[in-house]
């Protein structure tokens, strides 16, 4: 593979990221965040309200993140995995609520 | 594969930019006419031109009203294969009333849901809607289109494509794309402080669209931030709807709980019930608000569960005298008038939200604080537009000399979306002028036009810019900025012979709905013209004057 395709292939990487990885971890964000706060007492509207707001700020930075960090594997680590974690806990803490 | 981090976040504003600049672009011109999309109402629908009316008796005016209504058609339609059989010919069983009014709005729009009998979903309602002359409780014909408030402003913010909801979507995208932009925008350039004082007109060309660029982008800085991360907030349960997927199971717990906080029923009783007065509830609303020292008006009025001994009435505040979007809802049982429940003070996290969402919507009434935001969306369309002209300004000589098409393409899409956007909101509030007023489906055809013009436009753009493929100023956009100079008095013309409403009768009576759309389109054809005249001496051949530009401009 030459080096223009491969970084090709690292650009789309980051892009994909970026979006995606980006969306998926803010969600993970938002469910843990929100499935926390309503256990630990906080309203559940306010929960909503206040984990989707931060998440789209959390959503720019993790966008740019995803170019300016160096290494795009460790990108996808943090957003995909990251964000596939909170989601799981939200779950599992939405689990034993319900 | 950056060399460094300000390269990376220039490719990131340079691409992201770009592609979804030709979004923004809409979402920032469009955002802007809203602050006015109840004026733009006005001049769209004469019959309508008449003061703000405050929300008229329900006993006297809104009962009778909402006793004839039914389900619109297409609600009907749409229901249809939701049912288990035919559809009854006339539904009498409402489930929602309301009314919903503004401080600058003399008409006032109603809706009703009804229930539909042997629906697969029986929560599922038809809707209808009307709008009333409120001094008489008199109808405006249906197919009259609500130019400003219901096609300028959903174009803002959904593209008024509805199809899964994509509108939003990429709405939305663009709108990260813009925070995006902003912070790589900052972080490309450092220099922000002078930036601000920086407008060189008479530099060399790309020179001084940079200057206007940075200049739009910078003084406006907040507001375009707040503004795109607002917009994100108030759609956030579309954009991200953790607690209708998810987190379901948890919302519908918290959904029993609130039910049984606030006292008011989730479903009907099935046993009929009169309505006392609501004119009665509302004098008593208005009291409780005026006793905790915020008197003021009813934005909006609604029923539920219509008719039946479970039915209750909300009355929400209008907000026209603070920025955060709160109701102070009272609500009561319709059956008696008695208070079910006052809603309580907001909580801190509900009270940032109220700001930030009331920040965006605007329903208070300060006019200059008005006009500054529909200064601050057009600086924000001056800045997409000069990010567009930067890019092509940048790489035409090259492409040129490379024979690519990269630089004419962009410039073709900047005209469709600069030039061409104004002409087809131009020729549409022409054709609404221009229209039969028996014409069916009227409504409809002003977005026909609205599109058809559109595309027009975007295809003279790009049989027009030809030029720039040599490295030289597409004829496009002088072309069209005439075309938007004749169509703006042309529009203006026309509201005075079909209407009568010239700009001296408008201005001596003092009716600025009419009388604003009107003196903002003759701007429009001003700025226009001069925008051309010096398109013009631009395109004179010059000597080449890019030797001086450096450092800044060779990252973007």
């Amino acid at each position: 593979m030459s080096t223009a395709t491969a970084s090709r292939a690292q650009l789309l990487s980051r892009m994909a990221a970026a979006l995606l990885g980006g969306y998926g971890f803010a969600w993970g964000f938002i469910a843990l965040g929100v499935a926390t706060a309503f256990a630990a007492g906080m309203p559940f509207h306010d929960a909503e309200h206040l984990f989707s707001l931060l998440a789209f700020l959390l959503y720019l930075v993790t966008f740019l993140w995803s170019f300016a960090a160096r290494d795009p594997r460790r990108v996808w680590l943090v957003l995909a995995g990251g964000g596939a974690l909170m989601a799981a806990l939200a779950s599992l803490i939405q689990h034993v609520l319900v | 594969m950056f060399q460094n981090f300000r390269l990376a976040m220039a490719w990131v504003h340079t691409w992201f930019g770009l592609f979804l600049g030709f979004v923004l672009m809409v979402v920032f011109f469009f955002g802007s006419l809203s602050v006015f999309d109840r004026e733009i109402d006005r001049w769209a629908i004469p019959e309508s031109r008449f003061e703000p009316q405050p929300m008229p008796s329900y006993d006297e005016i809104l009962k009778p009203v909402f006793e004839d209504m039914q389900p619109s058609k297409e609600s009907v339609d749409q229901m249809r294969p939701r049912v288990d059989g035919p559809m009854p010919e006339h539904f009498d069983t409402p489930v929602r009333w309301g009314a919903y009014t503004t401080h600058r709005d003399p008409v006032l729009g109603l809706f009703a849901g009804y229930r539909v009998p042997n629906a697969k979903n029986p929560d599922e309602l038809v809707w209808g809607t009307r709008t009333i002359d409120p001094r008489t409780g008199d109808a405006l014909p249906d197919d009259q289109l609500k130019i400003g408030s219901r096609f300028f402003y959903p174009l803002h913010y959904s593209l008024n494509l509805h199809w899964m909801d994509l509108g939003y979507w990429i709405v939305g995208l663009a709108a990260l794309i813009m925070l995006v932009a902003l912070v790589t925008g900052v972080v490309m350039h450092r220099k922000l402080f002078r930036e601000l004082f920086t407008f060189r007109p008479n530099k060399s060309k790309q020179r001084s669209i940079l200057d206007l660029h940075n200049l739009t982008g910078v003084v406006a800085l907040p507001f375009h931030f707040m503004f795109a991360f607002t917009g994100l907030v108030i759609f956030a349960g579309i954009y991200f709807p953790v607690t209708h997927t998810q987190l379901e199971p948890l919302h519908d717990l918290h959904e029993v709980v609130e039910s049984q906080e606030t006292g008011l029923p989730h479903e009907s009783a099935g046993v009929p019930a009169p309505t006392a007065s609501v004119d009665a509830m509302v004098a008593e609303a208005q009291r409780r608000w005026a006793a905790r020292d915020m008197a003021g008006d009813v934005g909006f009025l609604a029923l539920q569960h219509v008719g039946d001994a479970n039915g209750y009435v909300s009355i929400y505040r209008a907000g026209t005298d603070r920025i955060a979007l709160t109701g102070e809802g009272i609500h009561f049982k319709a059956s008696t008038g008695e208070v079910l429940r006052e809603d309580p003070p907001p909580s801190a996290v509900e009270r940032i939200d109220e700001f930030l969402t009331g920040l965006h919507l605007q329903h208070f009434r300060h006019w200059l604080l008005r006009w500054l935001y529909v200064l601050g969306g057009l600086a924000g369309c001056a800045c997409i537009a000069t990010g567009f002209l930067f890019f092509v300004e940048k790489r035409k000589r090259q492409h040129a000399k490379r024979g690519q098409i990269g630089a004419r393409v962009v410039d073709a899409m900047a005209v469709t979306t600069v030039t061409g956007m104004l002409i087809a909101t131009l020729g549409m509030l022409i054709a609404n002028r221009l229209l039969p007023t028996n014409l069916p489906a009227r409504g409809d055809w002003e977005q026909y036009c609205f599109w058809g013009i559109w595309v027009l436009a975007m295809a003279h753009a790009f049989w027009r810019t030809a030029p720039v493929a040599r490295a030289r100023l597409a004829p496009a956009w002088g072309e069209q900025c005439w075309a938007i100079a004749v169509l703006a008095v042309a529009a203006v013309l026309l509201n005075w012979v079909t209407t009568g409403d010239h700009l001296l009768k408008t201005l001596s009576v003092g009716y600025w709905p009419v009388a604003g759309v009107d003196l903002f389109m003759l701007v429009g054809a001003v700025v226009a013209i001069l925008a051309a005249r010096r398109l013009k001496r631009r395109a004179r051949p010059q000597p080449a004057a890019s030797g001086e530009l450096s450092g800044e401009t060779a990252h973007a």
